[in-house]
């Protein structure tokens, strides 16, 4: 098992865990998103997912260890590795600026600069939306009062605290994977010059679906609540 | 961005001054009249250091050899971009036609934990030192001169090879990431040996001591943001660090130490 360690203790070794497990990260991104989009189908459709998915036990167990799992390896080594990083420098300079030249944004607002922070962020959005959606807190009796997956999820999106962090944290996120996706091929050793300019856009957009397509919840929710409100 | 002045340029140089790796630095500001366009930057800090030896004051200390960008010596960091701004090139490359009559340059050291300052803008880079002799080589046995032919390489790998042999170990790719990782210069060393026949038999061995040493070096780890590329006179690709990548787990996973 030395060998592992050593892995897990190297700069190459924890990029390559982090890559993984944020390509898996994605994909479960990917497939949760697709199923709040039923939330725009309607109450029966979302309801019969929701419904359908709770009563897939097992996979659920398997699917939540793996993801708590990856979860918290990949918070595990951002934390270790941007210590490290940052020691690494011990003194930062007086100016600094950028020499890519296909830079469309400045360098202090490129979402590389702030994988750490955004991803602190997302966490911090995460806590809340566990806390809402699969544990209940906060919410008193509230929620436990209402039968149908869609209503409940109506009336977290349309909580003042949340329309902001949701939409925060989804266009956080979103910033997040940006660069997080095509990073993750990079560390594990994916670069091929076919394929790594579609991994680039490919990455920038998954980043403008997810913010757009997650923070549309809580948005259209709150613009919508005179009308939907019993 | 080239200056059309024709005429001498005045400039304000922001230069960090440190006696040694134990004391504190600052920066000190110099005035510098009649600079020549057709002058390098290191030609510049010459006529600099005349005029503060005139003075009877310390001149600032730099590295530099060949003045020719072929021996990776000189590098600093000139208004926040290693080597200057301009692409593929170094220090000693850089003329001072580049600027414009009026500017201020700040110039700083490479600023990495495995790079103390020896003096000035002088670093020490022995840790690519001790990167190399980790694994960066190739063990031949030594004797008659062996048969030209009994290698055959193909003309792609040669060049491929070649591509991350051309690293001269400056150090700019150290400066201009935000981690000040060396994982461009590691990988260029990996990637030019694991190419060729001669790197096959060492190839497991070698990046696994060069990455360790790397890490105890003090290196921060790849954020895959390649302002290292970027700055690189050499032109070292990224994608060699991909394969550092895939060369460091498949040596892990299938290592027998």
């Amino acid at each position: 098992m030395n060998w592992l360690i050593t892995t897990l203790s190297s700069t190459v070794g924890r990029k390559f865990v982090m890559g993984l497990t944020g390509l898996f990260l994605c994909f479960f991104l990917v497939v949760h998103l697709a199923g709040n989009l039923l939330l725009y189908v309607g109450p029966e459709a979302y309801d019969h997912y929701a419904h359908t998915l709770h009563e897939q036990k097992g996979f659920l167990v398997v699917a939540e260890v793996l993801l708590f799992g990856a979860f918290i390896v990949h918070i595990l080594l951002a934390i270790k590795l941007s210590r490290g990083n940052y020691a690494a420098r011990q003194i930062s300079y007086a100016k600094a600026s950028s020499k890519k030249e296909s830079r469309l944004v400045a360098n202090v607002v490129a979402p590389e600069a702030w994988m750490f922070w955004s991803g602190a962020v997302v966490l911090g959005f995460l806590i809340l939306h566990l806390g809402d959606f699969k544990f209940e807190l906060w919410w008193g009796t509230s929620l436990q009062a209402i039968d149908s997956p869609y209503d409940k999820a109506g009336v977290i999106l349309r909580n003042s605290l949340r329309l902001f962090v949701y939409t925060l944290g989804s266009i956080v996120l979103g910033v997040h994977v940006s660069h997080g996706l095509a990073s993750a091929f990079q560390s594990l050793g994916v670069n091929h010059p076919k394929y790594t300019p579609c991994i680039h856009w490919c990455s920038i957009a998954f980043g403008w679906i997810v913010g757009i397509g997650f923070a549309s919840f809580p948005v259209i929710w709150s613009l919508t609540e005179s009308a939907a409100a019993p | 961005m080239i200056s059309p002045a024709h005429h001498n340029l005045s400039l304000t140089l922001k230069i960090w001054r440190q006696p040694h790796a134990d004391a504190p630095g600052e920066f000190r500001t110099y005035q510098l009249q009649d600079v020549s366009p057709h002058m390098s930057f290191l030609e510049m800090l010459d006529i600099l250091n005349e005029q503060l030896i005139e003075k009877g004051e310390e001149p600032v200390a730099f590295d530099h050899d060949c003045r020719e960008g072929i021996c990776g010596m000189c590098g600093m960091m000139i208004n926040g971009q290693a080597h200057g701004p301009d692409h593929e090139t170094t220090t000693c490359q850089l003329h001072m036609r580049r600027f414009e009559d009026g500017d201020t340059i700040v110039i700083e050291p490479w600023r990495s934990r495995a790079f103390p300052v020896i003096r000035d803008l002088a670093v020490d880079r022995s840790a690519f030192d001790r990167i190399i002799q980790a694994g960066g080589y190739v063990s031949v046995k030594t004797g008659q001169a062996i048969d030209g032919n009994a290698n055959l390489i193909p003309q792609q790998d040669q060049e491929s090879s070649m591509d991350a042999a051309a690293c001269i170990g400056c150090g700019a790719c150290v400066a201009a990431c935000k981690n000040a990782s060396a994982m461009l210069f590691t990988s260029a060393k990996v990637s030019h040996l694991v190419q060729l026949p001669q790197g096959a038999p060492e190839r497991k061995k070698r990046v696994l001591s060069m990455i360790s040493q790397h890490d105890e070096e003090g290196f921060g780890a790849c954020t895959n943001t390649y302002e290292c590329e970027a700055a690189c006179p050499a032109a070292i690709s990224v994608s060699h660090i991909a394969r550092l990548n895939r060369e460091y787990m498949k040596a892990m996973l299938t290592s027998k130490e």
